[in-house]
């Protein structure tokens, strides 16, 4: 079989940046552990308000730990409770999501933090807060009439400032 | 039979031109890339 002297270098192209991408695909899951932010802890959603940590929503410090807070969050039609979530500049923060009702989004607009709240299913993301300001955050599965009012605020003071 | 000749054909152009979307497609993604990592 004859292949073109350039068909060939499409192909080591093509099959290099495939190698490449698998590659790094493959460290951000078997190395750094990426997953996706649900799934790994179930529980009763209709009795998630009895159940811990949701039996308290808000944000925590936490000792012994490898984050220093503790966000906790419980969402549903159509709000999130807390409904304002006040941090440190500089706190490794772990958000602890999930939803009462219906299928929910959590989005940090302008960070990583998006996560899809599920009804009986535990959202959790480790997050190093490194930006001082407001963040909005956002709905952004539609879960029902009142779905554009839901959001939350995210505000991140310096502690040093003030 | 004619693809004897056929495989002669020039393929600079065609070269070029993919490669130039590959290059567009790397870019893009280095961007976003850098943007998920600048990110918290
Ligand atoms: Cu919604």
């Amino acid at each position: 079989m004859h292949i073109h002297k350039y068909e060939k270098y499409f192909l080591v192209f093509g099959v290099g940046t495939l190698v490449a991408f698998l590659i790094i695909l493959g460290i951000g899951a078997f190395h750094q552990g990426s997953h996706p932010n649900s799934g790994k802890k179930t529980l009763d959603y209709e009795k998630v308000k009895e159940i811990a940590p949701f039996d308290n929503p808000g944000v925590h410090k936490v000792e012994g730990k490898d984050w220093d807070y503790e966000v906790v969050i419980l969402a549903s039609a159509f709000y999130y409770n807390p409904p304002e979530i006040e941090v440190p500049l500089g706190a490794k923060v772990k958000f602890i999501a999930t939803s009462e009702d219906v299928i929910h989004g959590f989005e940090i607009a302008g960070t990583n933090i998006n996560m899809m709240l599920e009804p009986g299913y535990v959202s959790e993301y480790v997050a190093e807060i490194n930006q001082a300001g407001e963040f909005l955050i956002v709905c952004n599965e539609y879960c029902g009439t009142g779905h554009t009012l839901m959001h939350s605020m995210l505000k991140v003071v310096d502690p040093n400032e003030s | 039979m004619a693809n004897k000749k056929k495989s002669e054909d020039n393929l600079k152009g065609t070269f070029y031109a993919v490669m130039g979307v590959g290059i567009f497609v790397i870019l893009v993604w280095v961007y976003c890339f850098n943007l998920f990592i600048d990110r918290f």
